[in-house]
């Protein structure tokens, strides 16, 4: 009897299982003071293992990309001076009309292949359709529509569409076409390897458009809603021909040297001046703002 | 001295808790399996100040009035003291950015260089990001200070004795409207006892028959 007694008092009961919510943290300590030499004690392991003989895999840190779009406009196209300022008539006007015509023996190499790659394209219908792209971008554009603007607009070109636009309002509008729009360049660069072939067409259109910014308060930056503008522009759309699904994008836009000079936006800016030793003046100075060159750019 | 008695916390009581944090941990078992409902300090922190500058606002109408341009700026953990901030926070408060850089330029206060700086930043936010035009355009419309988190270290009394010290961070917040700042109100002497007596005389008594 007496043994079962003191069997029973040593018996133990499996303890509860009790989460101890009392010894919640609740300080702050930040990280840098907990660790001490924890690099020396990571270096001492792998020592270890290595000694061990455990031999690691090396770790590559590497991720496979795929590139759609080359950097930039291959070759560009150099537009005529005067181009939407002289009339078919004049001498001028018709030597140009002439030299458009030829258009060059490279285009039309760089027409040819793209021809032999995708069946459906020719140099009447594809104006249409790269208007069409291009006012599905810019509407797009204004919505912030990013799946849309990302099928219908290049990676080169999409940045430089939407920097600095995101807490901006757009309002842009597509009024009327003043001329139909024209092929006037294709190039055909293959990057990398040699046969990645890329399409690059360069097409000019005519167009009536309006366009108003507002920052984020709602306040008109650029433009005006009700004035259209007449704008002559030079689109480039790119193609990765080599691939079956690969689908005519924009690219980029060519700025052609004599471009009229933009409007100035509505804010005052202050131009960082020259550097004044103590004691000189600004006004003695007889400083002049430097004007930019004019050099055709492609953006 | 029975106040003294529970500002000190004893040795031996630590040792106690040290021993009971310990059993307890062993109790239980395995911790990685539990899930942790507990997130860590550093994550759970508030960006609104900072969600306040992402905040649009749709276009204006021509004949609506310009609606003023506002910058928020914050710096987070800064090593002073919330009370101590809060006497500088309360002396820019409502002046012109240019009148409260100075004022804090020549300020003695080791605040007053650090709020200097987050004004010149929000100043220069303000012209570059948010279409500021004229950088001098600028009131202090709110500026407040808070806690941050604090360290906690042991302080080292005599006779065994320990207190917590705390080593303090505080937040600062400030807020930049375009114009001019709005001017108070002066009231006369002889308007304060108008209101007075006209208070007097609309006075009721109510649940009268």
């Amino acid at each position: 009897m007496r043994c079962n007694a003191e069997a029973s008092l040593e018996v133990r009961y499996p303890q509860p299982f009790v989460v101890p919510v009392r010894t919640k943290k609740r300080y702050f300590i930040p990280p840098a003071v907990g660790i001490k030499g924890k690099a020396a004690v990571s270096a001492d392991q792998e020592a270890k293992a290595r000694a061990a003989g455990v031999v690691l895999r090396q770790e590559y840190m590497e991720r496979a990309i795929n590139i759609a779009c080359t950097a930039g406009v291959f070759d560009p196209y150099i537009p005529p001076e005067g181009d939407a300022r002289l009339s078919s008539l004049s001498k001028e006007g018709l030597k140009q009309r002439t030299e458009q015509i030829k258009q060059g023996a490279a285009s039309q190499l760089a027409i040819r292949k793209i021809k032999e790659h995708d069946a459906e394209f020719t140099t009447k219908a594809f104006p249409v359709k790269a208007q069409e792209i291009f006012v599905d971008a810019h509407n797009a554009l204004t919505q912030f529509n990013k799946e849309k603007l990302h099928s219908l607009v290049t990676e080169r070109c999409y940045p430089e569409m939407v920097r600095g636009n995101r807490y901006k309002t757009l309002r842009w509008h597509f009024v009327e076409s003043l001329e139909p729009p024209k092929v006037v360049h294709a190039r055909c660069p293959d990057m990398v390897s040699k046969g990645n072939l890329y399409g690059q067409v360069t097409v000019r259109m005519h167009s009536r458009q309006t366009l108003a910014v507002y920052d984020r308060f709602g306040r008109l930056m650029m433009g005006s809603e009700e004035e259209p503008r007449d704008v002559l522009e030079y689109l480039v759309l790119e193609r990765h021909l080599v691939n079956p699904y690969g689908m005519w994008r924009l690219h980029g836009k060519i700025v052609p040297a004599w471009a009229p000079v933009k409007e100035p936006i509505v804010k005052t800016v202050m131009i960082p001046g020259p550097e004044l030793k103590p004691g000189e003046e600004f006004e003695e100075l007889n400083y002049e703002v430097p004007k930019p060159k004019a050099v055709q750019w492609h953006k | 001295e029975l106040n003294m008695g529970y500002v000190f916390i004893g040795f031996t009581l630590l040792r106690n808790f040290a021993g009971q944090i310990r059993s307890r941990l062993f109790a239980f078992g395995k911790t990685q399996k539990l899930p942790c409902i507990h997130t860590s300090a550093a994550l759970d922190v508030n960006k609104n100040w900072d969600r306040k500058n992402l905040h649009m606002f749709p276009p204006q109408q021509p004949d609506e009035a310009r609606r003023p341009a506002e910058v928020h700026h914050c710096r987070r953990q800064i090593k002073y003291s919330k009370d101590k901030m809060w006497y500088l926070a309360n002396m820019i408060r409502g002046m012109t950015i240019d009148e409260a850089i100075a004022q804090l330029e020549f300020n003695d206060k080791k605040g007053a260089k650090i709020m200097k700086e987050v004004l010149l930043e929000a100043q220069e936010m303000a012209v570059r990001n948010h279409n500021v035009e004229y950088k001098s355009n600028l009131y202090v419309a709110e500026s407040f200070s808070n806690k941050g988190k604090y360290l906690k270290r042991i302080r080292y009394h005599g006779r065994g004795m320990f207190g917590i010290m705390d080593k303090v961070h505080c937040h600062y917040f400030v807020k930049l409207v375009e114009g001019l700042p709005p001017k108070a109100e002066q009231k006369t002497g002889f308007d304060q006892a108008k209101n007075y007596v006209e208070q007097l005389k609309s006075r009721t008594i109510i649940h009268a028959l």
